[in-house]
């Protein structure tokens, strides 16, 4: 159904309920040398998978909702949601985020000042269901018809006349999965309003209340964690042997030799790194430890449950989850007796960690936190490890991930190290604070659901393409090799993802990478060739 | 008996604006102390242009925070004033939003101006002063509001979130800025303004022509439904600015803040789903896992 069928408030719930899909066509074009480049449609589900999942307007599935067979299961969402809806605005229910969301939902002028800012609306080529105040708009039509005082009287006038039904509440459910919460729609708000903290609010009504979430965030993210100790399913005997391997990697790519230290009491810096590193990016661990090693910086990894893996899935949809992680993380911190907690390159973490648990976690585990990139800065710029910029004589551009820059306000500390020691440094624009989200964002890289990833590629994260492609187009030719640093370890998995789909290796010779695998490579103490410019 | 109907209506209306926003006010001062959810650029951070925060320095939790006022100020001024954000990100609305703000900041400065006059501060020069910006406040708020309905009834990507009350509002707030531009510009209709506005003042019946008469009316009209209106971001902007995207504040050991957050531990958890322990409080509930895994705390 095309935009200019909507008239009037009560066609968006017609157009949630009616809306088939996007179509390739409409996707935002992409520069030099993607001309010609066709996009395959988001594959349909099969029909046995029609038969046992629920999709969203747009044909895709990310939560996997069970398709509900029974008249008394219908009727059961749709009052369970309606319950959640009325807990979430409760302060004994929700008072972690009471106030910003009921300012959010009495307070948007519905000007639309928002919309451009968003990528996926944007990179879609406006389709209506990814519009930031879409999803928000359906629930405050909800809220004021079903839950305020007087909520049937002139509905027509008021523009709530909206129906509750199953598909609604599950179409509603699965669209709170097509906004990476990037919150750029929340900067451009000249009121204040924050549509993506309402997005966020909506999948934690669903999680908290009807048990409904995405399965790569909940069973086999937060659940998984607080049992086995890390969402990966590693346990700290495996953490161990993952330290014993990168030390034997080390040696034989560093020439050095490095014992990571872990358990260490008393430590400067207990490093917090996603484990989901360990197994894809064990460069990163290892460029860490070279780093730190080298610098002579007293420091320890953890190996208690949940010690070893800063991943904090919770951040994302469930604010009990999100505690019961975040507090277990600090008695790990506090036991060892750590001086201070430091993030490595994972953007969630650094948020879950730093702002956010400064509020959940009591005071007697508190331990300060620092981000990685202040003591890399600190260590780069003011001469603390020997650096030759001239072994990183390649193009290299700079990915914010959203939670470091926009939620937190950390920019330039990575900035001022890329800048030292890469003299082809180039910015995406926009960059910093205004940056454009990787498209996977709010747990998103790990959605494997389905036909979820192809949406990932194909929609979330082709306007962050599209930047990388124009931050090179100085040299988008594939003989001359490229990186794109993506300090974030969600964002490198979303580049994994993005530069695969797009053939960006042999079409335009990128690669993407960490912040320290460039430090490590240009220390004159490590042997030469650090970074491998094998596509993986 | 008119006039009496007028003096009351307009004590109502006055009543109702006051109550309404306080209580609308006091819903969010009172909500609980939230999770931190700031968003960059903080405009008091301090010498950080490209939108940093304090946490880009080394042990930052050693170091005394600096705030700068002046540049919350100066974000304000540019918000509220020439309405930035709108200006950067929409400025097909702007053209019409612009002068419908300028025009309802000026008649809501010309009715601090008849208050001023009313309460015997009046001379003639502060007469033209008031007409002025009564004229002028009215005929801007008509013109914005008429670019307002036009655009938000022609542009698709507005008209779906466009409500009929919306559209009655606008039509509302055209009629008020006529009348207003009509009632302050006709010779010595400042004049009867101050006179009526200093009868109501004193619960007196005012004394007023057709036209101030129906403009007092339908103003009266506006400020007794705004405080149920999204109008209100008048003042909520301060709270979703100051109170969420500016609010930076770590917790300090002993502080208001951590007693608050220690209170809101206690609240008792209600929420159905099964990994969620319900009918315990929210510190129970985040120490201690589902039938599945062992308490966090042992």
């Amino acid at each position: 159904m095309p935009l200019s069928q909507l008239k009037s408030p009560e066609d968006l719930e017609r157009f949630l309920l009616d809306n088939e899909g996007i179509a390739p066509r409409d996707l935002v074009p992409l520069p030099f040398p993607y001309q010609d480049w066709k996009d395959d449609p988001i594959p349909e589900l099969t029909e046995e998978q029609r038969g046992r999942y629920e999709v969203g307007p747009d044909g895709v599935s990310a939560m996997r909702v069970p398709v509900p067979t029974t008249e008394e299961e219908r009727d059961r969402l749709v009052a369970g949601f309606l319950d959640g809806l009325r807990k979430l605005l409760t302060k004994e229910n929700n008072w972690t985020f009471l106030q910003p969301l009921m300012l959010s939902l009495e307070n948007c002028v519905k000007c639309q000042t928002c919309a451009d800012s968003c990528p996926i609306f944007t990179a879609s080529g406006h389709a209506e269901i990814y519009r930031p105040t879409f999803r928000p708009e359906i629930l405050r039509k909800i809220v004021s018809r079903y839950l305020k005082p007087g909520g049937s009287i002139f509905p027509k006038l008021r523009g709530t006349d909206i129906e509750l039904s199953w598909d609604l509440v599950v179409r509603l459910a699965e669209l709170s999965y097509r906004c990476t919460l990037c919150r750029r729609c929340a900067q451009a708000c000249p009121v204040g309003v924050d549509n993506a903290l309402v997005t966020r609010e909506i999948r934690k009504l669903f999680s908290q209340e009807l048990g409904l979430n995405m399965p790569e965030l909940h069973e086999v993210g937060t659940m998984k964690q607080l049992e086995s100790g890390s969402s990966t399913g590693m346990n700290p005997a495996g953490f161990k042997d993952i330290v014993e391997f990168a030390q034997e990697d080390i040696q034989e790519k560093a020439g050095l030799d490095i014992e990571i230290p872990f358990d260490v009491e008393d430590a400067d810096y207990l490093v917090m790194h996603n484990a989901g590193e360990f197994l894809s990016w064990p460069e990163n661990l290892q460029a860490f430890a070279i780093i730190l090693s080298v610098a002579g910086v007293k420091w320890t990894m953890a190996s208690d449950l949940l010690g070893y893996d800063s991943v904090n899935y919770g951040l994302f949809y469930d604010d009990v989850q999100y505690s019961r992680i975040a507090i277990r993380h600090f008695q790990v911190a506090k036991k060892l007796r750590a001086k201070r907690m430091l993030m490595g390159e994972c953007g969630h973490a650094h948020k879950a960690f730093m702002p956010i648990a400064d509020r959940v976690v009591p005071m007697d585990l508190h331990v300060p936190t620092e981000s990685a990139f202040v003591l890399l800065e600190d260590l780069v710029v003011n001469g603390k490890i020997k650096l030759d910029p001239s072994r990183n004589e390649f193009p290299v551009t700079l990915h914010d991930p959203c939670n470091i820059t926009r939620s937190m306000g950390i920019v330039e500390p990575q900035r001022n190290v890329v800048k030292a020691i890469c003299p082809q440094f180039r910015e995406m624009e926009p960059h910093g604070v205004n940056n454009l989200c990787c498209g996977g964002g709010s747990g998103f890289a790990v959605g494997q659901s389905l036909n979820f990833p192809a949406w990932r590629t194909r929609v979330s994260g082709r306007l962050k393409y599209r930047q990388i492609l124009e931050a090179f187009s100085d040299h988008i030719e594939p003989e001359t090799k490229k990186y794109v640093c993506a300090p974030c370890s969600n964002c490198k998995g979303q580049m994994r993802d993005l530069l695969t789909y797009y053939e960006a290796w042999d079409r335009c010779g990128i690669l993407y990478g960490g912040l320290v695998e460039l430090i490590v490579n240009a220390m004159v103490d490590v042997k030469e060739g650090f970074l491998e410019w094998e596509f993986h | 008996m008119v006039d009496t109907l007028l003096l009351w209506w307009i004590w109502l209306a006055a009543g109702l604006f006051i109550v309404g926003c306080g209580w609308r006010a006091l819903k969010y001062l009172r909500a609980p102390e939230h999770l931190r959810w700031d968003l960059y650029p903080v405009a008091h951070e301090p010498g950080r242009d490209h939108g940093g925060s304090y946490l880009e320095e080394k042990d930052w939790w050693t170091k005394p925070r600096k705030k700068s006022h002046w540049g919350e100020v100066e974000f304000m001024f540019e918000e509220i004033i020439l309405l930035r954000g709108v200006r950067v990100n929409n400025r097909k609305l702007w053209w019409g939003s612009l002068p419908f703000h300028w025009g309802l900041y000026l008649l809501a400065l010309t009715t601090m101006g008849l208050l001023v006059a009313a309460l015997g501060l009046s001379s003639r020069l502060w007469l033209g002063v008031i007409a002025l910006s009564g004229g002028g406040g009215g005929v801007l708020t008509a013109v914005g509001a008429v670019t307002l309905l036009i655009v938000r009834s022609r542009e698709p990507r507005l008209r779906p979130y466009t409500t009929p009350l919306d559209r009655l509002n606008l039509t509302l707030l055209v009629v008020l800025g006529a009348l207003s531009a009509a009632a302050a510009l006709v010779p010595g209709g400042m004049a009867q303004a101050v006179d009526a506005v200093s009868r109501v003042v004193r619960l007196r019946a005012p004394e007023v022509s057709l036209l101030l008469g129906v403009q007092m009316t339908v103003a009266a009209l506006f400020i007794f439904y705004l405080p149920f209106t999204r109008m209100v971001h008048f003042f909520s902007k301060y709270f979703t600015y100051h109170e969420v995207r500016w609010d930076d504040r770590p917790v300090r050991a002993g502080s208001a803040l951590e007693r608050r957050l220690r209170g809101a531990l206690e609240f008792g958890v209600d929420w159905s789903a099964e990994h969620i322990q319900t009918g315990k409080s929210w510190a129970e509930v985040a120490t201690t896992m589902p039938d599945k895994a062992d308490s966090a705390g042992e």
